[in-house]
């Protein structure tokens, strides 16, 4: 029966053809499936991507990340920042407040005008501990030269003659200043955080939503992550490589006046650091080894995480008590670590850290 | 087509589809990726958490490098530097040798184990 044969023959085939495409669809289908969309130039969309650039400059490097950053944004923030420094440097002949401080007095642009105003608006709020009339002291022990040593007690008197940041004349309506003979300024305390909450508002002012910079070691952000949570910062540990632990932040800063961070050690062993009390004239020993205050503004958390440290404790719990605008980690000397209450939920313990005790500072 | 032509056919589809799903980079836990300048760490990122790829652009001292994130995985896509020696390296996954820029001097490195995702240090 050649002619059925043929007719199943025939049948037989078209069904294996069919049947072929079909397998061919679906098994697209299944390998496309398994893939996921990563084989796929789908990234998502541009207001996601992160631009980074990094800056040396206040004699250190900064790190800006911005989320749905144009590069032409990335570049304002690093030219601010450069702006910032030729006014503000200390040891640069060519920066206004070496002109000021060679001449005792004279005009000075907004930038500038403003950390005046910061300085002794901190100066008060802190009873002096922030002083930005200081820089004498620390340049008498070496550490703006790094040639450190540790000068004689009628040295640092006849220094501290001349530290008080409230012999500082400003007037506002003139953008003047005027310093007695001796007295000289120095805003290497207060710059960075101040170039921070410059560049954040670049950024904020472009649109961007979500940014992180990091301006040695200072992290200040702007808004959450692009995933809606929070950045976490770790805390510096003073005694080695890691972090002890971490702090959420969304918006805030995190800044850290670390002993640890410069010091020198004399023929004896003893360390000497760079945060210096304003009052006594040496090095702050109030039990402290590193303070991080996370506030809302890089400037205030500058101003404040010095003044904590030169506190101590004590001191520094009372005037979180009197003040709340602001959070902070406390490290002693001994390893005890503290935390203001507003972050009991907030700070965590880093793996190595995580048998250790924390103590709250409570209202 | 034969039955055993098709059979055929079928048998490896099947081997290159599963081929094309163990090729997908393996998701390992605690990878982070670092990315050096000049010796120091400006960006990080845990590899196995990347969501969807997205590139990252760094300006060396001779030009540029674009570094694409995916999950599990970071390569230099472009870059202007002569040799294109970082282009050529192609993906990392996994700690071991680093994609190295000299021009630029730019290094991605990968380190196992880090316990947390951080975005910064404040120290």
């Amino acid at each position: 029966m050649q002619s059925s044969n043929y007719f199943s023959e025939v049948r037989h085939k078209r069904y294996a053809e069919v049947s072929v495409k079909k397998f061919l669809i679906i098994w697209l289908l299944i390998i496309t499936l398994l893939s996921g969309c990563s084989t796929q130039a789908s990234y998502s969309g541009v207001h996601e991507e992160p631009v980074s650039e990094t800056v040396f400059a206040m004699d250190t490097v900064m790190q800006l990340t911005a989320y749905g950053a144009e590069a032409v944004v990335m570049d304002e923030a690093k030219k601010r920042i450069l702006e910032l420094e030729g006014l503000l440097s200390t040891t640069n002949t060519d920066s206004e407040v070496y002109g000021i401080n060679q001449k005792k007095s004279g005009r000075v642009s907004p930038d500038t005008a403003s950390l005046i105003q910061a300085g002794i608006k901190y100066g008060d709020i802190t009873n002096g501990l922030l002083d930005v009339t200081v820089y004498p002291l620390v340049r008498e022990w070496g550490f703006t030269t790094n040639n450190y040593r540790v000068p004689d007690k009628d040295s640092i008197s006849r220094l501290l003659k001349n530290i008080d940041y409230k012999k500082i004349r400003f007037n506002k309506a003139e953008a003047s200043v005027s310093l007695p003979d001796g007295m000289m300024m120095d805003f290497g305390s207060l710059a960075k955080g101040y170039a921070g909450d410059a560049v954040l508002k670049i950024f904020s002012d472009a649109g961007i939503k979500s940014a992180m910079v990091n301006l040695g070691g200072n992290v200040q952000t702007l808004g959450k992550k692009p995933d809606g949570s929070c950045w976490r910062v770790g805390i510096k540990n003073p005694e080695g490589e890691n972090y002890i632990g971490t702090v959420l932040i969304d918006g805030r800063t995190v800044i850290t006046s670390g002993g640890y961070e410069r010091y020198f050690k004399d023929d004896n062993g003893k360390v000497y650091w760079h945060i210096f009390d304003p009052v006594t004239g040496y090095p702050a020993k109030a039990g402290l080894i590193s303070v991080s205050v996370v506030t809302d503004t890089g400037i205030y958390g500058e101003a404040l995480s010095t003044s904590l440290f030169i506190m101590g404790i004590k001191e520094a719990s009372e005037f979180w008590r009197k003040h709340r605008d602001f959070e902070a980690v406390f490290i002693s000397e001994k390893g005890s670590v503290y935390v203001t209450e507003g972050l009991r939920d907030n700070f965590s313990f880093s793996e190595d850290y995580s048998g250790h005790t924390l103590t709250v500072i409570e209202q | 087509m034969k039955r055993t032509k098709l059979w055929s056919l079928i048998f490896f589809m099947i081997l290159f589809g599963s081929a094309i799903a163990l090729l997908k980079p393996v998701k390992s836990s605690g990878t982070t990726a670092k990315i050096y300048r000049d010796g120091v760490c400006v960006y990080s990122v845990e590899l196995s958490g990347v969501k969807a790829p997205y590139t990252l652009r760094f300006k060396g001292e001779n030009g540029y490098n674009t570094v694409l994130v995916e999950n599990g995985r970071i390569c230099v896509c472009e870059a202007d530097c002569p040799d294109k020696i970082c282009v050529h390296q192609g993906w990392i996954s996994e700690s071991g040798a680093p994609v190295v820029c000299l021009p630029n001097k730019l290094v991605i490195k990968i380190e196992k184990g880090a316990a947390q995702d951080i975005d910064g240090v404040s120290q």
